[in-house]
């Protein structure tokens, strides 16, 4: 279990290295570089499901290859004769059954851990438009449109979404996180990311023309950088206001 | 009837199985050559980050109509053509129940494909939803060009063609079998086809009503898809994919049928566990009514649907993996003769294992929350469809070629096709799941410049695929001007596989069967 996981992550890091090698800023995804404790469930999860699932494909795809090799008809070569077997068939219907449901355990218990937030430390309403994002954080009182999103590394960010138009999708990689925004409804996601820096995601679901352009910034600052950046963007988004300051 | 009119008019007026069938084989084809090349322009758009080949509105309608006529008009109906052609001849009938019913069926099609392509040419052009139609965006608001009302119209027509056809093979199926022939001896390609005309006759009329209640909204304003009024539009998705998934199954069960015609015929052996894979088919046909919402598990659906549907979606695999296991153990210990037919067929077993793997995969939710709308699926969707169906399609193709025309395909042309479609469809394809794991969304004409070096390998094996394609038309062309003849058995299969196909002259006569043969 342990060997795999090692050698999976190698042949990862590898493919990743040799498609964004040359990349400016690399891209983060929940696989390769997971972000926070929910993209690295979603990571394990992947993992525990590719250890039971991948044996499968490469018996079945090595037992092809097998028989194709082996089995070439010859000159004065007989077929077996045999085309049924009960006990065989048995088994193949009940191994796979098994597995799955092993792996089913694991996944049901992250499903659980992306339905359910610990405690949230910051709501942000999610509103999608063609073709860009609005955000509102309600308990500060901050809302704009078209700019990167800003959240304070370490803490649970909650999302409520929606759209005014057609159903968009609010997709970042590296938090593990994809939620469809639709019209006429509120969905929920959350994610926790640890480390500062720019995190890159798009809308996931055609939304029309420009869907392609709907792009998603993440800015994760340290939480001390995220007080000033509230006060500046109150500053910014409210007109003066002198009456409550004074 | 036994006197056939000749010329153009025999084509226009035919009510014999075996010549409307052939008639939707050549439809078929006709679409794939537009379906092909309308996917050559998405690849050429994104054979390079932020080019500038198709603009967006021009790169969604070909998107849209690439999905709607691969789908609809080619994968369908092609299987529609070999099943009029072979489950009469197979179970020893002389035409379908309804051999009228059957035609219209077939010129059904006609003013169909006509509403689609000449939806390219209204203001405003054809949809730019997707082969999905979501709403809102497929509504008046969002697309208020005609194109998607002709869309839907078109789709309502060929879904009438579906569940017409439907009826009719499960009336001959139930009725019109030779003597003697129970339903666990009937061949699989019968049996496949009988599981997937109850799918259609089920799911069919499902989409049937989804998209009459999106044209009253779109014609009157109903307002079942519009939350102003009261409606949702997860009620769309719901029932779009009550009939897509089934859908999925309707465009690869007649395939895997023919698969395990052509597997056996070429490993000189018998099919290995028929009754687990009639079962398995049947149980494919049930379950599959139960997994649609493993499409929506990021539209915010409950999470004991989540919970449910990732199940079934689970559960799915199980009958899946009995076909599998049951061809592997078909060729085992057998005599292997590398017919292009036997290639597809190995192909198609090689390909639809990484489908069905790729599949299983998105059965696990938290993993297809992460990949859902990206490249991953449209890799996993198309080594299902292209891998599956349209491998199936071309093994039945060069197997059954000889007893439709009575010529026979050039085989070292078709080795040549083979491999140019088997190594194009994964040098195309096999990247995109990588590309999804990494981020980038599907249905997007342009990307970062992160994600160019796996799309350019990707429109590369366009190119291969491209190629493979143009020499299979010209294989057909060449065959049938000055092909080989074909006996009544050109592999020399009807010994030990005992199906009727091969034991009427290539082609049959009118009506097949001067005397209709007994089953012992
Ligand atoms: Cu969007
Ligand atoms: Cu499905």
């Amino acid at each position: 279990m342990k060997k795999i996981r090692v050698f999976l992550m190698t042949g990862l890091t590898l493919v990743g290295l040799a498609s964004l090698g040359w990349a400016d800023e690399p891209i983060t995804n929940w696989l390769v570089n997971p972000e926070g404790p929910l993209a690295r469930q979603v990571r394990s999860n992947f993992f525990f499901a590719m250890v039971m699932i991948m044996p499968f494909l490469f018996l079945a795809e090595g037992l092809l290859l097998y028989a194709i090799i082996r089995f070439k008809a010859k000159p004065g070569g007989r077929a077996a004769a045999f085309h049924e077997n009960l006990r065989l068939e048995v088994l193949w219907t009940v191994i796979p059954a098994l597995t799955l449901a092993i792996t089913a355990v694991p996944t049901y218990q992250t499903m659980r851990a992306m339905e359910v937030p610990p405690k949230s430390d910051l709501v942000v309403g999610v509103i999608g438009h063609q073709f860009f994002w609005e955000y509102r954080y309600p308990k500060q009182g901050v809302q704009f449109a078209e700019e990167a999103l800003v959240v304070p590394a370490g803490k649970v960010v909650t999302l409520n979404l929606s759209s005014v138009d057609v159903v968009h999708s609010w997709w970042v990689p590296a938090f593990g996180v994809k939620q469809d925004a639709n019209p006429g409804r509120i969905t929920h996601a959350w994610f926790q990311a640890e480390r500062p820096g720019h995190y890159k995601g798009q809308c996931a679901e055609l939304c029309g023309k420009l869907h392609a352009k709907m792009f998603i910034d993440v800015q994760v600052v340290t939480p001390e950088e995220f007080e000033q950046w509230i006060l500046k963007k109150k500053g910014v988004s409210l007109p003066p206001d002198t009456t409550r300051k004074s | 009837m036994s006197e056939r009119a000749a010329g153009l008019k025999r084509w226009l007026t035919t009510t014999d199985h075996k010549d409307i069938g052939i008639l939707y084989l050549v439809t078929s084809l006709f679409m794939a050559v537009f379906g092909g090349a309308f996917a050559g322009l998405l690849r050429a758009q994104l054979s390079a980050a932020d080019l500038k080949l198709l603009n967006p509105d021009l790169y969604n309608q070909f998107l849209s109509m690439h999905g709607t006529l691969m789908i609809f008009f080619v994968i369908i109906p092609a299987m529609a053509g070999f099943g009029n052609y072979f489950v009469p001849l197979l179970i020893g009938a002389r035409d379908m129940a309804f051999p009228k019913l059957n035609a219209l069926s077939y010129w059904l099609v006609i003013p169909a494909a006509g509403l689609m392509f000449g939806s390219f040419f209204v203001q405003g052009g054809t949809a730019q939803t997707g082969w999905t139609g979501y709403v809102p965006l497929a509504s008046r608001q969002f697309s208020g060009t005609p194109g998607v009302d002709m869309w839907i119209l078109g789709l309502h027509l060929v879904g009438l063609s579906s569940i017409l056809g439907a009826i009719n093979f499960l009336v001959t199926i139930i009725n019109m079998r030779a003597p003697g022939m129970g339903y666990f001896k009937m061949p699989l390609f019968v049996w496949t086809w009988f599981v997937n005309a109850t799918l259609i006759l089920f799911a069919t009329p499902v989409l049937a009503g989804a998209l009459t209640m999106a044209l009253t909204d779109r014609a009157f304003g109903t307002g079942f898809f519009r939350p102003s009024e009261g409606g949702d539009p997860l009620l769309w998705q719901h029932l779009f994919w009550f009939y897509s998934h089934p859908a999925v199954y309707i465009m690869v069960l007649p395939g895997m049928g023919i698969v395990s015609h052509v597997l056996p015929a070429f490993s000189n052996k018998k099919i290995f566990g028929y009754k687990g894979i009639a079962v398995a088919t049947a149980a494919i046909g049930i379950i599959g009514f139960m997994v649609w919402a493993h499409h929506m598990f990021t539209s915010g659906i409950s999470p004991a649907l989540r919970a449910f549907f990732a199940f079934m979606t689970m559960v799915i695999a199980v009958p899946t993996g009995v076909k599998i296991f049951s061809w592997l153990a078909t060729i085992w210990g057998g005599q292997i003769r590398f017919s292009t037919a036997m290639k597809f067929a190995l192909g198609f077993i090689a390909l639809f294992v990484m489908g069905g793997i790729s599949g299983l995969t998105l059965a696990v939710v938290p993993f297809d929350v992460q990949v859902h709308d990206s490249y991953y699926v449209v890799a996993h969707l198309h080594y299902v469809l292209f891998g599956g169906s349209v491998m199936a399609l071309l093994a039945g193709t060069f197997f059954w070629f000889p007893k439709m025309s009575g010529r026979i395909l050039d085989e070292k042309l078709g080795n040549v096709i083979f491999w140019l479609v088997f190594l194009g469809m994964n040098i195309t394809f096999l990247p995109m799941h990588w590309l999804g794991i990494v981020g980038m969304a599907r249905r997007v004409y342009t990307y970062r410049p992160e994600f160019e070096f796996w799309n350019q390998v990707a429109s590369f094996g366009y190119i291969l695929l491209f190629a493979g394609g143009m020499l299979l038309l010209y294989n057909m062309f060449k065959a049938v001007r000055k092909g080989e003849r074909a006996a009544e058995d050109p592999w020399g299969v009807y010994p030990l596989q005992r199906t009727l196909d091969w034991s009427v002259s290539s082609p049959p006569p009118v009506e097949n069967f001067a005397k209709i043969p007994e089953i012992v």
